[in-house]
């Protein structure tokens, strides 16, 4: 699933990997270099998601993704900061006739942090744990199309798939390559990256050393440390301290005048995959049918919301996909604020006189200020709204397992996500087979053109059937110090490459 | 009752029963005593007084409707806000009546359920013997031991994030503490011996504790249900500020905090405002037990003296 996760998401339930796409800015932005900078310096970076373990196939969360995603472990494909799917690990790849058979050639030369040399064996090992029954990863149930995985010798990788799957290489960025003889994965490491794991101090940080052995370019720091905070007022106060150098996220917009109005620090605002949906029940009544669907999202104003919120940050959306996806269109147009067409479409449906629903609400920020506002929105063309506020933990067997609601509050964090929609037993219940079919071409289909065409089409199929309710697209805020370059700008929640990041001495 | 209260408050305070207020030292003590607990209750009352006066009106009138957000992203104080506005625009001063609402319900209700059960189970156990006695108050024990937020968490989580169900675990939590109070209160009445005075001359054990127990538990019973008061207050918001409180957009105190809390460096009444009103209501309340402690207490009393 592709849920973000909390701090108080204890289980695996959430989706931990959200990605940085943006076509805004290269890899590796950030404020401009410039000057000499510091090759033994210790870049300390502050961030709010502390992992629950190293595992990324055992629930470690989004902090996991962030710290060691392409700093210690790489996959054979990484995605940059800027979206592209680049090869990493991978050599080169070859795909069949037919697009059931990936060749891989691995990389020469590349070395575990524990010394030992990179083989197939090792990825194959990689890719099964990814696979296996108790992986709690979230690009498992993508990665089922894996039939069979071969090596015929140490350099090359054999993967026949049950059927043609565009997006198999783009997972593949999301497995991370690890020593198949690597034991205790939760509290230490084995991966290729220009980073090895220092030292964990649970609680508080996770620091990373260059790892001088690495086969690419080094790292441009010598240390990485992040430090891990509980609230955004603290992590703040750490980055005007000078205790940090650069933080990965901010959550709020309130705080950013301090930072905007001094020279010292650069705030960076860039795009995320991040979006805020009122996902109704479309199997339960009255969201079952279209018009009510469509009447509730013109009846809520999205850019009020939005400003409300994040006070001239984020976007409007008026579908599931962010700017960034490749089949991204404007479809703002679809979902305008429109409380007159609302109270007609409700009339139209039958429901003159309004109706009243329960809004299951996550306790925690953004939401419980999103349902306060919708319901006062609703209010205005006759809907009663009752807000439920619920756990993390209790949304997710209430909610996502059970499928025990009416309408709901949700962060989807993930890119390419629009692609539940075509999952009738998704939580949201979106059920129309035509979708559905769209869905599996566009990732039978044999070129990426194909592919972004369907998808393009279940994207306008789903905003004009208002499937859901797209609040609003998050932004990604970074804000560091000016002594720090090359940090990524689109990092999001989960990735967040540091070896680029270079402090001027 | 009022004879009974007079007699306590002049001074006698091994007086078993409601005993005839003739003794010359009244007079004194009382004159020498009257300046202290009048500040106490009187700041107390004052303070939390204006709070129940400011639940009192929400009842009937606000500057705005609890859900207009057409006020302006946290304008500050002023500007036909008289504190301001939230995130979405909605009046501050509106919110804060509201929580202060939702604080006396959830203090009241919480000692409420607290005294009843609470004073109910402690007769009970009181009059247990034995192993029995030794259980139930192991039992009670267990129960004190258990945070209050981590059992309301439990209640809420099970049930759902209503005021019913806050005040629901909060007052449960309460019983047990107002229990074993009430427990050993009696155990020490029943050992007097105008108990077995009133016993062998023919008293019903529920008149018994109708007429002499209770009404001499009661003064240390009034003082402690006053503290759970407030800790129930405190509770609440605590509840409220982790999302499982009184849910939107009901504005309860601790829910505007936690609100608030990001946005205090640009907009600070939204936490002050809230934050002011908790602590006048808890430690109006915690002065109010002071007084009361002071004036009813004989045993308090007899030692300052």
């Amino acid at each position: 699933m592709n849920i973000k996760k909390t701090s108080l998401y204890g289980t695996a339930t959430a989706i931990t990997c959200a990605l940085a796409l943006s076509a805004c800015g290269g890899s590796g932005g950030g404020s401009a270099a410039g000057g000499t900078y510091d090759k033994d310096a210790t870049v300390n970076i502050g961030s709010l998601y502390e992992p629950q373990n190293l595992d990324n196939t055992a629930g470690g969360g989004q902090g996991v993704t962030e710290a060691l995603n392409g700093n210690v472990y790489e996959g054979l494909f990484k995605l940059t900061d800027d979206g592209e799917v680049e090869p990493l690990l991978a050599q080169e790849h070859t795909v069949s006739e037919d697009g059931l058979t990936y060749t891989f050639t691995l990389r020469d030369g590349v070395t575990f942090h524990s010394g030992k040399k990179l083989t197939s064996e090792d990825v194959k090992y990689s890719l099964e744990k990814v696979l296996a029954d108790d992986s709690q990863s979230a690009r498992k149930s993508s990665l089922d199309v894996v039939k069979d995985i071969a090596t015929p010798d140490a350099r090359t990788l054999e993967v026949t798939l049950s059927k043609r799957s565009i997006s198999f290489v783009y997972n593949l960025s999301y497995v991370w390559v690890i020593n198949s003889e690597a034991k205790n994965l939760k509290t230490s490491e084995d991966g290729t990256g220009p980073f090895t794991l220092k030292k964990w101090t649970r609680g508080s940080a996770l620091s990373l050393d260059r790892f001088p052995g690495y086969w690419g370019d080094a790292a441009a720091s010598r240390q990485v440390v992040f430090h891990y905070y509980k609230d955004a007022t603290a992590l703040n106060n750490a980055l005007l301290t000078d205790a940090v150098d650069v933080v990965t996220s901010e959550q709020s917009p309130d705080a950013l005048g301090q930072f905007t109005s001094n020279a010292k620090y650069k705030v960076n605002d860039g795009d995320s995959t991040t979006k805020l949906l009122l996902a109704f029940n479309d199997k339960a009544k009255p969201f079952t049918d279209v018009k009510v669907r469509q009447a509730v999202s013109a009846a809520i104003d999205d850019k009020k919301l939005l400003e409300s919120v994040w006070d001239g940050y984020g976007k409007e959306i008026g579908s599931m996909v962010p700017p960034t996806d490749p089949w991204y269109e404007d479809l703002t147009k679809t979902d305008t604020h429109d409380p007159a067409r609302a109270k007609k479409l409700l009339k139209e449906a039958g429901y003159a006189d309004g109706f009243s629903f329960t809004l299951d609400t996550p306790n925690y920020d953004p939401h419980p200020t999103a349902a306060t506002f919708i319901k006062s929105e609703l209010a205005k063309v006759g809907v009663t709204v009752k807000i439920n506020t619920i756990t993390p933990d209790e949304w997710y067997t209430k909610v996502y397992q059970n499928h025990d609601f009416t309408a709901t509050l949700q962060e989807h964090v993930n890119d390419r996500d629009l692609v539940w929609y075509g999952n009738p037993d998704f939580y949201w219940g979106y059920d129309n087979p035509q979708v559905t079919r769209w869905v599996e071409q566009a990732e039978a289909a044999a070129t990426e053109a194909e592919q972004t065409e369907l998808l393009k089409k279940v994207n306008r199929k789903t905003a004009e059937d208002a499937a859901s309710e797209w609040l609003y697209l998050y932004p990604q805020i970074v804000v560091a110090n000016t002594k720090v370059s090359g940090y990524p700008l689109n990092g999001l929640n989960s990735q967040f490459f540091a070896y680029d990041i270079k402090k001027k001495s | 009752m009022t004879e009974r209260a007079t007699g306590r408050t002049t001074g006698r305070p091994a007086e078993p029963t409601t005993g005839r207020a003739t003794e010359p030292t009244t007079e004194r003590t009382t004159g020498r005593r009257r300046p202290v607990r009048s500040y106490t209750l009187l700041a107390g009352c004052v303070l939390a007084g204006l709070i129940v006066l400011l639940a009192l009106v929400s009842l009937v009138w606000s500057p705005y409707a609890a859900d207009d957000t057409s006020g302006g992203r946290l304008a500050g104080p002023g500007s036909g806000h008289l504190l301001g506005t939230d995130k979405l625009g909605r009046d501050l001063f509106t919110q804060v009546m509201t929580g202060a609402r939702i604080a006396v319900e959830a203090g009241l209700g919480s000692v409420l359920i607290a005294a009843v059960l609470g004073i109910l189970l402690g007769l009970l156990t009181a009059f247990a013997q034995g192993w029995l006695d030794d259980t139930l108050s192991a039992f009670l024990d267990i129960l004190i031991a258990f945070p209050t937020l981590l059992l309301a968490m439990l209640i809420v989580a099970a049930h759902s994030a209503t005021l019913g169900s806050a005040v629901l675990a909060i007052g449960l939590a309460q019983s047990a503490v107002v229990a074993r109070l009430t427990r050993i209160l009696v155990k020490r009445v029943l050992t007097q011996d105008y108990i077995t005075a009133a016993r062998t001359s023919g008293t019903s054990w529920p008149r018994t504790v109708a007429q002499h127990v209770l009404p001499n538990i009661w003064p240390t019973l009034v003082v402690n249900l006053a503290l759970q008061f407030g800790l129930a207050v405190l509770a609440e918001a605590g509840l409220s500020y982790l999302g499982l409180g009184v849910p939107p957009p009901n504005a309860s105190w601790g829910g505007m905090l936690q609100e608030a809390q990001a946005t205090f460096t640009t907009a600070p009444a939204g936490a002050l405002a809230p934050g002011i009103l908790l602590v006048m209501l808890v430690v109006g309340v915690n002065l109010i037990a002071d007084g009361l402690r002071d004036t009813l207490d004989p045993t308090t009393r007899r030692r300052r003296t």
